[in-house]
């Protein structure tokens, strides 16, 4: 090779033009997306997220959950994705703007999760205390998805609890609006609320006041979750979040996932029994007068993926409205959310 | 470490013209002791626990509950660990050792300014070790090669700042006019990797850009950084090693320049294809398609260049370890390159975009392709630096076989696993967990086969020790693999 001044100027222009081809002009074409809404200004999306959820991003970066989950639905066309009830529809750059670090990941070691706080149970997305409630600010989430996500949401929730049998009437009532135990700041329709507890401060005690992410209710006698003979709280609910956490195997036998014992704390029961305290089935079940609690963390984790859904629609984005076993109504989606015989008799898509 | 202490070799004296020339050589390879010693020295430490800590991933994969209650030995965290140490720990210094030494041999000059080489290792050994100490505690970003924090990013970056300013020194004090083909590799990685660096920083944590951008700079961070920093010294090497082992010229330099220009600016455009279908406008996963496409030009010329030059000699690797090693690995670039294609093509990426075949392309770079000629270059290279011979001829097959087999079975069962288990995961009769349970027995495999490549890398720093220690042997002759016929001079 002839002369340095080729040689300089070849290395630095083949790079150049990678990083002007790669990383400029993509960052001018959709680096600065704003987030959609309808004509009236309203049903914004997507909408920021609370300070619990950004704080649980840095607990899913911190434990390396994206080396096998992904956090992308593919289209239709290529993948069955949108089969396996992952999405309603494909991911679109739009989704992620308030994102910060983006886990779309490239392992499925795991399920995809770019949905799994659509999937909640729909008492647990209506419900005034989810645990991605911690700021006032109205969630990305919303609650007035149209209802095939209600559904596609609801439904996978159910096959795998067939064994669990969760009396339906429970999660239907607490689906409907009327059920809602916190009426304050009535939600704008279209927004989903997250008012349950002014400050994310508070958040972090566990008061039985209704503000901790594993839906308190739930966990004393009587509360709107079924009492299961697995005693496990319904699928993809923040309960269920905590328990899968703790011991990835007492839900799927099978499941490598590791547990995170490290984020939870085992404590002696001191007067009564927390209202958040993990509910274990028997080999991980605390010894009697002992009890296992979300640490802080732990809770930020959960409202994190209780906050991540992607089911409200995009202009530039078709959604897949004809799902199987999409009900029409968000009657239908409660429904579907307790495992009526038809339901359970479904091919599993998701075992953990 | 106490590099001074080793008697230097007695340059081999022959009553021909090239007298000078070699006693030239030898001084400059004494020159060059020290600092790359101290990089070598490192690396392997860095080698050493990263395998350690890759055959717990490994086993933690299919045996989740091993030790997992404590957070910082949580699947999650050994394994960034594990991908950082041979990323920054090993396979950077182990590069950077040879391009030190590659480059004072090439520009014909005593090595000038050792402190800065001296102190750029330390404050990158010290960038390192804090770096994965940050993963484990819990501070990593989540970004896949970008995990160290900030703060360790900056030291990083100053200690190759004193390193790369060394290069372009040590450049420019160079004698002679010819540009050998092995400097544009070399200075193409020297100067390319700063800048791919402070730009995937800026980028994803100074300035960061919005949503999914952060995931494309995140893979055209480490996809540069494997082709542009750990490819280009590993071609480099090839170039140089190749060539000088059996004593003949390079087959066409005409090649090789299309080979590094096609190189560089091709495989720079490939990082989008981790990404297929991914939520991104199409043409930019559709032209980093095209550019892994197109990528197969340099593997042709590259390889058709190494395979002329060999012709008639590939019996020589029977007995030179470097040659081995290297042409294992010059190999595997070719396999590399054909295994990233394919995977690439949209109609397969569907099936295997989400599976262990992406985790064995990787693995196919940076150990079948860089590692395996960065091992073959410091088989050439400690001798010359310590002034002994490698010590015992089995340890060194030893190695070979068990790197080799070791790196080609773990390939094996993380491509067949990958296929089956994307072949699962598009069939929606099967439910998602069945996908893992047909890949679980691959993972057994696969840490076998990682036991393989343990038993490799402690034979090969044992035998390193030896030579640190001054163990080697005393001999004008090299260790032959194999003893050398009456017929077979020369080469080494």
């Amino acid at each position: 090779m002839k002369g340095l001044a080729p040689l300089f100027l070849g290395i630095f222009g083949t790079f150049a033009f990678s990083w002007v081809g790669l990383t400029v002009i993509p960052n001018w074409q959709i680096g600065h997306l704003n987030p959609e809404s309808d004509e009236e200004g309203t049903d914004i999306y997507p909408q920021p997220q609370s300070g619990m959820f950004h704080r649980g991003e840095r607990v899913y970066a911190a434990n390396g959950c994206v080396y096998c989950h992904s956090q992308q639905v593919r289209p239709d066309y290529v993948a069955n994705d949108i089969e396996r009830k992952w999405g309603n529809r494909r991911s679109a750059p739009r989704d992620y703007i308030f994102e910060r670090p983006v886990f779309l990941g490239k392992m499925r070691m795991g399920q995809d999760l770019a949905n799994i706080g659509a999937r909640a149970p729909a008492q647990e997305e209506g419900s005034p205390a989810p645990p991605t409630s911690a700021s006032p600010a109205p969630q990305g989430a919303t609650a007035s998805s149209p209802p095939p996500a209600q559904a596609v949401a609801a439904s996978p929730a159910t096959s795998p609890m067939k064994a669990a049998s969760p009396s339906a009437p429970t999660a239907a009532a607490a689906s409907s609006p009327g059920g809602s135990p916190s009426p304050n700041a009535s939600p704008p329709p279209g927004q989903r609320t997250g008012v349950a507890s002014p400050s994310p401060g508070q958040m972090a005690n566990t008061t039985p006041g209704g503000s901790s992410p594993a839906a308190p209710s739930a966990q004393t006698p009587g509360a709107p979750w079924p009492i299961q003979t697995a005693g496990l709280p319904p699928m993809y609910s923040a309960a269920w979040h905590h328990v899968h956490l703790y011991a990835p195997r007492s839900i799927n036998l099978d499941s490598n996932m590791p547990s995170y014992r490290f984020l939870y704390e085992k404590r002696r029961i001191a007067g009564e029994r927390s209202a958040d305290a993990l509910q274990l089935s028997a080999a991980d079940a605390p010894p009697e007068g002992w009890e296992v609690v979300p640490s802080y963390d732990a809770k930020c984790l959960v409202a994190y993926l209780m906050g991540l859904n992607q089911s409200h629609p995009l202009k530039d984005v078709r959604s897949v409205s004809g799902a199987p076993a999409a009900g029409a109504s968000p009657a239908a989606a409660a429904q579907g959310a307790s495992p009526s015989p038809a339901a359970a008799g479904s091919p599993a898509p998701a075992k953990k | 470490m106490n590099a001074t202490g080793i008697p230097l070799k007695e340059p081999e004296v022959s009553a021909a013209a090239g007298d000078t020339e070699q006693l030239e050589r030898a001084y400059i390879d004494a020159s060059t002791r020290v600092p790359v010693l101290m990089f070598y020295t490192s690396a392997i430490a860095w080698l050493i626990l990263g395998t350690l800590l890759a055959g717990f991933v490994s086993w933690k994969l299919h045996s989740p509950d091993l030790l997992g209650d404590v957070s910082f030995l949580t699947w999650g965290r050994v394994r960034p660990a594990h991908m950082n140490i041979m990323v920054y720990g090993w396979a950077s210094m182990a590069g950077m050792g040879t391009a030190i030494w590659l480059m004072a041999r090439l520009c014909r000059t005593v090595l000038r300014f050792p402190l800065l080489l001296v102190a750029g290792a330390a404050f990158w050994n010290i960038g390192v070790l804090i770096g994965v100490g940050a993963i484990l505690l819990g501070d990593s970003t989540g970004f896949e090669w970008l995990e160290f924090p900030r703060y360790v990013a900056v030291i990083l970056f100053v200690a190759y700042t004193l390193m790369g300013s060394w290069a372009v020194v040590m450049f420019r004090h160079r004698r002679g006019d010819q540009i050998y083909i092995t400097q544009w590799y070399l200075l193409g990685a020297f100067l390319w990797f700063p800048w791919l660096y402070a730009a995937g920083q800026l980028m994803l944590f100074v300035v960061p850009v919005q949503g999914v951008l952060q995931s494309a700079i995140g893979w055209w961070y480490s996809n540069n950084l494997l082709f542009l920093w750990f490819g280009a010294i590993a071609l480099g090497s090839a170039y140089y090693m190749i060539p000088k082992v059996i004593g003949r010229p390079v087959y066409s330099y005409h090649l090789a320049t299309i080979g590094f220009w096609t190189y560089a600016l091709f495989s720079s455009w490939t990082g989008m294809t981790r990404l297929v279908d991914g939520p991104f406008p199409a043409w930019m996963i559709t032209a980093s398609i095209a550019a892994t496409i197109l990528a197969m030009i340099p593997v042709a010329t590259v390889g058709l260049n190494h395979h002329m030059t060999m012709q008639g000699y590939f019996p020589l690797m029977r007995y030179s370890p470097t040659l081995r090693f290297t042409v294992f690995g010059a190999m595997s670039y070719t396999v590399f390159s054909v295994v990233g294609l394919l995977i690439s093509l949209r109609s397969v990426a569907s099936y295997v975009q989400f599976t262990d075949a992406s985790i064995a392309y990787s693995h196919l770079g940076l150990y079948a392709f860089f590692t395996m000629v960065i091992f073959g270059s410091m088989y050439y290279i400690v001798p010359r630096l310590v002034g002994r011979e490698w010590r015992y001829a089995s340890l060194i097959k030893l190695h070979f076989w068990a790197s080799a087999y070791g790196i080609g079975l773990m390939i094996l069962m993380l491509l067949a696993g990958g296929f089956l288990q994307g072949a699962d995961m598009q069939n929606p009769a099967l439910s998602f967990s069945e996908s893992i349970e047909t890949v679980l027995p691959y993972l057994r495999g696969r840490s076998l086969a990682g036991i393989l490549l343990t038993v490799a890398h402690f034979i090969f720093a044992y035998h390193f020790g030896l030579m640190l220690l001054g163990l080697g042997r005393t001999s004008t002759v090299p260790t032959f693999l194999n003893p050398v016929e009456a017929e077979i001079s020369g080469g080494h």
